[in-house]
């Protein structure tokens, strides 16, 4: 079982509302030990109440994140975070705005002792279509949202339901089945960011609820194996409105017992111990019945002989 | 009050066009009394103690080369490798030669390991180029040596790589390695990303600083070889600021070290909001002036980048952009460009531009425009730093908005053909620094080595603008091509403008600082095609000669 921490990304050009997602991420009452490495130490804005410690490059809160500014050498921030006493359970990494997305997860989703979680690009529903026609920054955007994982829409309250249902046709346009995940005030649910806890044993506490949002969780044990192949077409089929799948399944094919992990429109089977117990949890911005018709496609997802009777499902809903 | 010294030379070109040659030069105090012919300045010798000095009766002095634009900190991190190159490069210990096969990389490597005395020394080469030496392989290198680990970093850092030894040397475990898609153990290559784990064992060498000093002290006799006397550190700092002061002080503060360097401040390069925060960015960089010595000096500028390396192909292209499609990059999100140029404008400041690009020099234009309208300035000397691809058009604009150009003239020498084949086509490439256009206009031009991209020799850098010769040795863009005058005004009192000191240095005349580059020749009677031969005796600094040893 891996060990590596994983990174969620946050991009998104200039202005698209990562530094006020950032301050919201920083001081939340959310349980986890988040790592924020920021380019522009000097934008966070956190209540000073919550802060327990504060130097040059490192503010540290009580609700136990740290907020680290990443200089210049991106490799030395990380390798900063996996040397603390006690390491971060997540890492969020504000990307340069100019930074193309898919480069900078290469560079840190394979740095030694960590991994790839998400690649979430905020969009400003106010100026994103506009950015993304701009002489020279058009194509540095499109860029951008062509490799979200999750796109966060910012600003949406600004520009009225209309308009953001506008701007929401567009990015379907742009990029077939977006995951996009309204974030009008800059909160951005940890679930959304981070996953369903990953400690494995967590998956079949409760769920944390994410009481600011839209974001709905689904959990399901599957009474049967699944196979690979019927997962990953089913992930295919999966709505927009199911932005992340994880679980831990046995694999039909092998008999072993096996990690999904999806956010967005990329998946990957990894191993998993096997003692770890079955389970899936979809995180998604559906409707009950879209959520629970998506956890049907998946546990369908292949089996022969599966028997829908045998199948436990505690749904889970906000 | 020292004794006034009178050097006579074969001739003097003094770049001063009111009185253009001159025989004899008066020097007290470092500064220039007067020059003329021993009659004309009989009443300075009639009222002063001088001594005649006839070392130099057979040479030609020409004020002190200023070189505008190069990084002595990259320098020094890189000299202290062991260089395999496609281009030759003169340095202090050692000639690189030029290599252009696959076969004479792989031999000179070997030949370089045969050498090293020290069985436990790393083997770090710089220059590779696949253009030029093909692939090179783990297995490859493993044949060289299977015990000392060996790391072939490419010429711009786009990729290393490395032998068994080598592989086995680094930090992370094999399974880390293996893992990442911008490494293949299979081949030893670590590229693009994948190269930040080669590197950050690697650093640990070059950051050393004992071997960064050594390599300091290379950069000083390299920047002597090539007659510079101003140079202009365009970026400072590069990565670790008090390091990099402490070895810019230790090395260039002192009276052996015959040049002064121009510090351009780096502007910061990531600021995603900072309502309210420009004035702290601004205090940051005039304390940073406060600093300023004679020798070490800040001349009231700032640098900005717009696009990416132009070795690194990541310049911004306007249509119809690259033949394989791929883009570019912003180093600076356009918007922080425009609010740093304009916060760096309203406080006075000389603003150089990194463009590599014709859309980089588009951004930097149309910035230049907006502040022009906004408030207006004359004598800014807004600078578009390298001007690799460009249009006439753009040319033109740059002369309107009164700015000026610091030119990386060696790229059309290296790259022209390179680019041409493989990546903008002829038409394009042919024109890249397009120093004939410059001069037509009339824009204020300095020649850079921008060092590492090209050697620190202004000579080299004058012979590709007169001849726009290519490395197969044919000529590319023959109207791009310059008057000889226009080139060596490119590395003297021109290159002076573009730092802002030609009130001091960058010709020959009474009041200025007495720096002189001693040449054997005459460019002015040497066929264009010879001017980078021609031998270089030495300096003279402040009034006080350095002869080459
Ligand atoms: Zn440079």
């Amino acid at each position: 079982m891996t060990t590596r921490i994983p990174i969620t990304i946050l991009s998104g050009y200039l202005g698209a509302g990562k530094t006020t997602i950032i301050n919201r991420l920083l001081s939340g009452d959310h349980g986890r030990r988040v790592a924020v490495l920021v380019n522009d130490f000097g934008a966070v804005n956190i209540d000073a109440s919550l802060i327990e410690t504060e130097d040059d490059n490192t503010i540290s809160l009580t609700n136990g994140c740290v907020c680290c500014s990443i200089g210049d050498d991106l490799g030395a921030a990380l390798d900063a975070q996996a040397a603390r006493h006690i390491p971060p359970e997540n890492i969020l990494l504000e990307a340069s705005g100019v930074a193309e997305p898919k480069r900078i997860a290469t560079h840190v989703g394979f740095w030694p002792g960590f991994e790839l979680d998400a690649l979430i690009v905020a969009a400003d529903a106010e100026t994103v279509r506009n950015r993304a026609n701009d002489k020279f920054v058009g194509q540095l955007v499109r860029s951008q949202i062509r490799h979200a994982d999750i796109i966060a829409l910012t600003k949406t309250d600004l520009v009225g339901p209309e308009a953001a249902r506008g701007v929401k046709a567009w990015l379907r346009n742009q990029v077939p089945n977006a995951r996009i995940f309204e974030a009008p005030n800059g909160t951005l649910p940890v679930a959304l960011a981070f996953g369903a806890d990953r400690a494995s044993n967590a998956l079949s506490g409760p769920v944390e609820p994410a009481p600011h949002s839209h974001l709905r969780t689904v959990m399901c044990v599957p009474g049967t194996g699944l196979s690979r192949a019927g997962l990953a077409r089913a992930i295919e089929a999966l709505p927009s409105s199911v932005h992340r799948v994880k679980g831990f399944f046995r694999d039909l094919e092998t008999g072993r017992m096996t990690l999904l992990q999806c956010v967005g429109r990329r998946h990957e089977f990894l191993e998993a111990p096997t003692d770890t117990e079955t389970v899936l949890v979809l995180i998604g911005v559906g409707s009950d019945t879209e959520m629970n018709g998506a956890m049907d496609l998946l546990t369908a997802s292949d089996a022969l002989e599966a028997d829908p009777k045998s199948t436990f499902a505690a749904r889970i809903s906000d | 009050m020292s004794q006034m010294t009178v050097y006579t030379a074969r001739n003097i070109r003094t770049m001063n066009p009111s009185l253009p040659e001159a025989t004899v030069v008066a020097v007290k105090d470092g500064r220039i009394i007067e020059v003329g012919t021993l009659e004309s300045m009989a009443p300075w010798l009639e009222a002063h103690d001088h001594v005649v000095d006839n070392r130099f009766k057979d040479h030609i002095l020409m004020p002190g080369f200023v070189d505008p634009h190069l990084h002595p900190t990259i320098g020094s991190m890189l000299l202290p490798c062991h260089w395999v190159t496609a281009m030759e490069w003169q340095l202090p210990d050692r000639v690189s030669p030029a290599i252009k096969t696959h076969e004479g990389f792989m031999d000179r490597l070997a030949e370089i390991e045969r050498s090293l005395s020290d069985p436990r020394e790393i083997l770090i080469s710089w220059g590779y180029h696949k253009i030029w030496h093909g692939d090179v392989y783990r297995k490859q290198l493993n044949r060289i040596s299977d015990s000392r680990p060996i790391f072939v970093c490419q010429r711009s850092f786009h990729e290393i790589v490395a032998n068994d030894a080598g592989i086995d040397w680094m930090e992370p475990a094999r399974d880390e390695l293996e893992r990442h898609e911008q490494v293949d153990l299979e081949t030893g290559r670590f590229f693009e990303t994948g190269m930040f784990l080669a590197l950050k064992s690697l650093k640990r060498i070059m950051m050393d600083p004992e071997r960064f000093a050594q390599g300091m002290a290379q950069m000083k006799k390299l920047m002597h070889r090539g007659g510079e006397t101003t140079v202009g550190d365009m970026a400072f700092p590069l990565t670790d600021e008090a390091f990099e002061w402490e070895m810019l002080s230790d090395n260039f503060g002192s009276d052996d070290a015959p040049f002064r360097i121009a510090i351009t401040p780096r502007g910061i390069n990531d600021m995603a909001s900072y309502g309210g925060r420009t004035a702290d960015e601004l205090k940051r960089v005039n304390e940073l002036e406060e600093r300023s010595t004679d020798k070490l000096r800040f001349t009231n500028s700032i640098k900005l980048f717009a696009d990416g390396g132009f070795n690194a192909e990541l310049m911004q292209l306007l249509p119809p952009g690259y033949i394989d499609g791929h883009h570019g990059e912003w180093m600076m999100a356009p918007e922080v460009f425009e609010d740093l140029a304009r916060l760096y404008w309203n406080a006075g400041k000389q603003i150089h531009v990194h463009c590599t690009g014709d859309l980089g020099v588009e951004l930097a234009l149309s910035v230049l425009e907006k502040l022009q309208a906004e408030r207006p300035r004359f004598n800014h000397r807004f600078t578009i730093e390298h001007l690799g691809v460009s249009t006439p058009e753009q040319v033109r604009r740059i002369k309107d908005h009164g700015g000026i150009v610091s030119a990386a003239v060696y790229y059309v020498h290296e790259l022209g053909e390179a680019y041409w084949h493989g990546s903008i086509g002829f038409e394009r490439a042919s024109q890249m620094s397009r120093m004939g256009t410059l001069e037509r206009l009339g824009v204020m031009t300095g020649f850079h080595s921008d060092f590492l991209v090209s050697p620190p020799q202004p000579l080299k850098l004058a012979w590709v603008a007169v001849n726009r010769i290519a490395e197969s040795g044919a000529v590319l863009g023959e109207r791009e091509r310059t008057s000889l005058d226009f080139a060596m005004r490119a590395i003297t009192i021109d290159a002076a403008y573009v730092l802002n000191m030609e009130n001091e240095i960058g010709s020959i005349r009474a009041g200025k600082l007495a720096d002189f580059t001693v040449l054997e020749a005459d460019p002015w009677e040497t066929p264009l095609e010879d001017l980078k031969d021609i031998p270089i005796w030495g300096t003279v600094f402040e009034g006080r000669p350095f002869p080459i040893k």
